[in-house]
């Protein structure tokens, strides 16, 4: 409620305090970008935007609402607003092109990087749609209902949307990796 | 339950968000299902994978730069805030400074009263009853230097001084063609979408003339942004602006155009006829 308490006052004038609001919220969301980008400056910029439309459009906040979920639905039309500037796909990390075809030494650490590495590859070539979900849910730690807000959608599709995506990203991930679990 | 009810919980039971009842309907299902314990084997595989890359993911912590910039676009829009309303301080918003302490306002502000000190040591004696004209011309001199700061701002490299600029066109009392002329430029090709909505907002004091409305509605095609080009939209309805009328209909119809631009110079159309 903390959050929603700080977010009324800058509805009703006192903008300074947007800053509580930015310290405590600007390292997720820059993550968010990140994850979707995997481009930092362009995850800076990004992430500067959402506050400038907090401030923008702060009387637009319902103060019922829950302050998370509306930042993230701000940080998602953001970044909807830079996809129709830019290539829809997101850049692939560079670690991850390089491993492609790369030998394997029997040695436990490096085969841990290697295959955190595919799991990178396998997460930048799954549809923005699925990503997104699961970057949400699983690096933002985001409830369900929150998720579902953002979304704009029931909490039980959230459930099922999820599972769709870690299913898909387990199937690209044990498709480069040559092997399944057992 | 069927697989596939259960299938949906695993993620939520990986992260140890599972509620005991459907904890336990799992764990009796999985007892059963061999093929449901190979998928919780899977995913909790990729599950911790994941964990590693969230964790490099988290180390990059952001600069402290992201604050100064924060701060900077912060106390413009507060300073654009007073400038709007300068008798009417929102309450519980502390008069902030910040944006004073920086060498570039220093350096207007400075160069401002220096200005004036001169001017005034030179006129202000000589001000008999022909006093009033000197008095004007000092004004006029101010104004200039007003607009001088403001271009300059305006061509600034960095995004948070150009918005700064944009904020100090407000200071400026008269349109002037060539602080017009930077803004419209601004909101046509600055590379900031923030820069840009703010200049659509400072546009609004000096959109007196049938060509800036001309210009405004010739830059929507242009805007990238659909935000810009719902701002400028609501500008034109805001002027009333009449003359648009013919571009903002074929806004409306052009499906190039996003649907809520285009949906939105339907409904500028229709408020300008109601108006009428």
């Amino acid at each position: 409620m903390e959050d929603e308490l700080t977010m009324c006052q800058v509805r009703e004038g006192a903008v300074g305090k947007l800053e509580l609001l930015f310290d405590r919220h600007y390292p997720g969301i820059l993550r968010y970008f990140q994850y979707l980008t995997s481009n930092r400056t362009l995850s800076e910029d990004l992430a500067q935007e959402v506050f400038f439309r907090i401030l923008k459009y702060r009387h637009t906040y319902q103060p019922e609402g829950n302050f998370r979920a509306w930042l993230y639905q701000i940080a998602r039309r953001v970044y909807a607003d830079q996809l129709s500037k830019r290539k829809p796909e997101v850049a692939m990390p560079q670690e991850a092109r390089e491993i492609s075809g790369a030998a394997l030494p029997p040695d436990r650490e490096f085969q841990k990087k290697q295959e955190t590495l595919m799991l990178r590859r396998a997460l930048a070539a799954m549809p923005g749609d699925k990503r997104e979900v699961l970057i949400m849910s699983r690096f933002l730690e985001l409830k369900y209902e929150e998720i579902a807000t953002v979304l704009e959608c029931e909490v039980g599709t959230v459930k099922q949307r999820v599972y769709r995506a870690m299913r898909d990203l387990s199937d690209r991930f044990f498709a480069l990796s040559g092997e399944r679990a057992s | 339950m069927n697989c596939e009810r259960i299938r949906e919980q695993i993620p939520e039971a990986l992260a140890g968000r599972l509620n005991q009842a459907d904890r336990e309907a799992l764990v009796e299902h999985l007892e059963g299902c061999a093929a449901c314990r190979t998928e919780v084997a899977e995913l909790n595989a990729v599950w911790r994978g994941l964990e590693t890359v969230k964790s490099a993911m988290d180390d990059a912590a952001p600069d402290a730069g992201a604050k100064v910039r924060f701060q900077e676009m912060l106390a413009a829009y507060q300073a654009g805030m007073a400038a709007a309303q300068p008798a009417a301080r929102p309450v519980g918003t502390p008069p902030r400074s910040a944006w004073f302490n920086q060498p570039v306002w220093r350096f207007a502000m400075a160069a401002g009263l220096l200005l004036a000190g001169i001017l005034c040591g030179r006129y202000l004696p000589q001000a008999g009853a022909g006093g009033n004209p000197e008095m004007a011309q000092l004004r006029a001199q101010v104004e200039n230097l007003h607009q001088m700061v403001a271009i300059s701002m305006l061509q600034q490299q960095s995004p948070s001084a150009r918005m700064r600029g944009v904020t100090y066109t407000e200071k400026i009392a008269q349109p002037d063609p060539q602080v017009l002329d930077a803004l419209l430029q601004a909101v046509n090709h600055d590379a900031n979408v923030n820069v840009r909505l703010s200049a659509v907002d400072a546009l609004q004091k000096f959109a007196t003339g049938p060509e800036v409305a001309l210009a405004m509605v010739n830059s929507i095609p242009e805007q990238e942004s659909p935000l810009v080009q719902i701002a400028l939209i609501d500008m034109l309805v805001q002027l009333d602006a009449r003359g648009a009328a013919p571009g903002l209909a074929r806004i409306s119809k052009d499906m190039k155009m996003d649907e809520m631009v285009r949906q939105r110079a339907a409904w500028a159309l229709h408020k300008m006829e109601v108006q009428g």
